[in-house]
This record gives structure tokens, C-alpha cells and sequence, in this order.
């Protein structure tokens, strides 16, 4: 889980181009949409390609997509069950 | 006269229209379009005020006259394409030919299986023109509200040969960007209308002479998934042929959210540039009744 959390950041600082202090500063349970990280739709479409990229996990519909991608924890959640199912 | 009694006579309207194309075909209902235009066109004061802001810009030199008989003739237009589409809900085989001028190019587009986002525009006949992508060898989607996809009895959800076209809604989460995603992984087709800015993500571009609000969320959709994107608009060119016609093909590359804005807003300007040059073909095609150039409102007209 903590490495999937590693490279989820990592992916989020280099590909996404967040702020690593923005990053820091944000708690695991903290919203990546709207409030939290201020990403917007446009966003949800690269880190879904980024998932996709680096995870081989395709998420295709948006209440999926919502529930992965409402914190940093819910979606290493979401992608570690589903590397686990596979 | 109350909004009932309005909606009551709209309705009593939509079905005489009906009865008329059962009885006499698509030309009865082009022929009744005529005084019914006509009386529109000379006691409705909003239709003035809507068509105006184009108008003036499609034709700068034009007098009252004139201006009368331009809004005349648009919306003349505008009401041949709701007898054609009323037509194909009654037949959707019907006798209504269609060239598709680039065709080969979007075959080969969509071959590459990267996914192909199509961007297209309330002009010409855009939702019969929707009818007639069969001939795409992948499945093809809308990304719309879900009002718009419905607006009427016929939901477009058969294109002939078998094929049906897939509703995005864009009122889901993330606008529908998601599942768009996802079909274009897949390596299918997306349609997207790209000249009525809603909701989300902009670019403020030069469209005849005057800033306007594009949404630009279609080029962000193809250079995630490093799809192209084919700009596609209809034109009605008689009673029973129109064309579809591939204006341009590019694509957006890739950029990290800090620079992607440029490249959104040169996409969205090549967009722009393809209007212009279809309005000026086919200045009476245009469909977007309200003030396109506001950059306060939002674009809800449909």
C-alpha cells in the first residue's frame, strides 16, 4: 500500500505537475477535487490517463472515478483491490 | 399569452407539422415553413434580439431590409433542418443522401487506434449529419446533455448498419470526461460540440472580429489519451443531400497542467477558423440563437 502511495505521489508531482508543497501540506483523506488540491474535470481526465499508464487500471465510468478519486488513501484503496483482484 | 397557452400552440404546431410531412412528405413541411417563418420572423421581437448579434457580424453592410430578409432566410433554414430531422424520426432510412468529404481520413484516423474526438458545431444539419456515421469502424459516442441528446422523439440512437451511438452525459461527474476517456482508450470515437461554452474549462479566441468563450475540455480529452481530433460540420445543401465535410485534423499535444492553456487555446482557435470559413460557404447555417459574443453568460441556449 505505502509504495502504491509513493508512486501515486510521485506520479502526482511529476506527470500532474502538483506542488510538492501543496502536496505535503494536503492529509491522505483530504479531497483531490474542488476544495482540497483544487484539480478540476480536466485533471480527473489526465490522472485517469496516468492511472492508466503507470497502474494498467482503466477507469471508466465517473461514479468509479469519484469514489478513487475523492482522497490520495481512497485511491491507492482503489488501486491495490484491484491489483489484487488481477 | 401565458407560457401554457404558448406551450399549448407550440405543441398543437409540432403536430400539424406532423400530420403534414405524414401526408404531403418533407416538402409539405417545407411549404407550410413558410408563412409559419414568415409570422415569426416579423411579430416575434426575442427572434430579432437572437439573431441580431450574428447577423450584423455575417453581414456588417446590411440595412433593416436587408437584415429582415437575412433573418428570414436563416431562419427558413433553421426550419428545413427541423422538417429533415422530424422526417428522419418518421423514417430514418429516408431518402436524404449525405456526402462525406474526407471520409477515407477519418477511417484512417480511427485505424490508428488512438481513439478519434470529433468536434462539431450547432450549423447545417448537425443532428441528421450525427445519423450517418456508420461507416466510422469503431463505435462512436456523444458527449451532450442529456436534454439535448433527447430534445425531440428521436434520440439518435440507431446510425444505421446496425450501429447505435452512445450518450455521454455530460451533467455526470467530471462533465463525463471519464467515460470519454475511457471509449477513447479504447480506441473509439467522441463527439463533442464544441461551440457552446456550459460549464468547465475555456478559451476566450477571435471568432469574426469579436472575442467568444469556447469550451475547450475536447482538445484536453485528445492530447491526454494522444488521440487527434477531426473538426466536422454539416451542411445542408438541398432538400435531400447534405455534406459532411472534415475542415481540419491536428493534434493537441500533450501539456502539464501549468502550460496546457496555450495549446487549449490555439485548438480552440483552429476550431474558430473552421466556423469562419463554413459561415462564410454557408451563412445561413448557423444555429447558436443568442448573443455568441457575450463572454458573461453561459451558452444554456439550445
Amino acid at each position: 500500500m505505502n509504495d502504491i502511495k509513493q508512486k501515486l505521489k510521485t506520479i502526482l508531482i511529476n506527470d500532474l505537475k502538483i506542488q510538492e508543497a501543496a502536496l505535503e501540506e494536503l492529509d491522505d483523506n483530504d479531497p483531490l477535487f474542488g476544495e482540497g488540491l483544487g484539480l478540476d474535470s480536466l485533471d480527473a481526465v489526465e490522472l485517469a490517463v496516468l492511472i492508466h499508464k503507470h497502474f494498467d487500471i482503466q477507469i471508466v465510468d465517473a461514479e468509479k472515478g469519484k469514489k478513487a478519486f475523492s482522497s490520495i488513501n481512497s485511491l491507492v484503496n482503489f488501486i491495490s483491490n484491484l491489483k489484487k483482484d488481477s | 399569452m401565458s407560457a401554457s397557452v404558448k406551450q399549448s400552440l407550440e405543441k398543437l404546431g409540432t403536430a400539424i407539422f406532423y400530420l403534414i410531412m405524414r401526408i404531403l412528405g418533407q416538402q409539405g413541411g417545407y411549404l407550410l415553413l413558410y408563412p409559419v417563418v414568415f409570422c415569426y420572423v416579423l411579430f416575434d421581437r426575442r427572434l430579432k434580439s437572437t439573431t441580431c448579434p450574428y447577423l450584423i457580424k455575417r453581414f456588417p453592410d446590411a440595412g433593416s431590409w436587408q437584415l429582415f430578409k437575412h433573418r428570414f432566410r436563416l431562419i427558413l433554414s433553421f426550419g428545413r433542418v427541423l422538417v429533415d430531422r422530424g422526417w428522419l424520426e418518421h423514417d430514418l432510412h429516408a431518402d436524404i443522401h449525405c456526402d462525406t468529404i474526407g471520409r477515407q481520413k477519418l477511417i484512417e484516423l480511427v485505424n490508428e487506434g488512438k481513439g478519434l474526438v470529433l468536434v462539431t458545431a450547432h450549423v447545417g444539419n448537425w443532428y441528421s449529419a450525427l445519423t450517418r456515421l456508420n461507416f466510422l469502424p469503431a463505435k462512436v459516442h456523444a458527449l451532450m446533455q442529456y436534454d439535448e441528446a433527447t430534445d425531440g422523439q428521436h434520440p439518435f440512437e440507431e446510425i444505421g448498419g446496425g450501429k447505435t451511438i452512445g450518450i455521454i452525459n455530460t451533467d455526470l461527474d467530471f462533465g463525463g470526461m471519464i467515460e470519454a476517456t475511457a471509449a477513447l482508450q479504447r480506441g473509439e470515437v467522441v463527439i463533442i460540440m464544441a461551440d457552446r461554452y456550459i460549464k468547465g474549462t475555456s478559451s476566450i479566441v477571435d471568432f469574426m472580429g469579436e472575442d467568444v468563450r469556447l469550451p475547450n475540455s475536447a482538445y484536453t480529452l485528445a492530447a491526454c489519451v494522444g488521440a487527434p481530433v477531426g473538426v466536422f460540420l454539416a451542411a445542408k445543401l438541398s432538400a435531400k443531400h447534405f455534406q459532411v465535410k472534415v475542415w481540419d485534423t491536428f493534434y493537441p499535444q500533450s501539456q502539464h497542467r501549468e502550460t496546457r492553456q496555450q495549446m487549449l487555446d490555439e485548438s480552440s482557435l483552429k476550431f474558430a477558423g473552421c466556423l469562419e470559413k463554413y459561415l462564410s460557404k454557408y451563412p445561413y447555417q448557423w444555429y447558436n440563437f443568442f448573443d455568441f459574443w457575450d463572454l458573461t453568460k453561459k451558452n444554456t441556449q439550445s
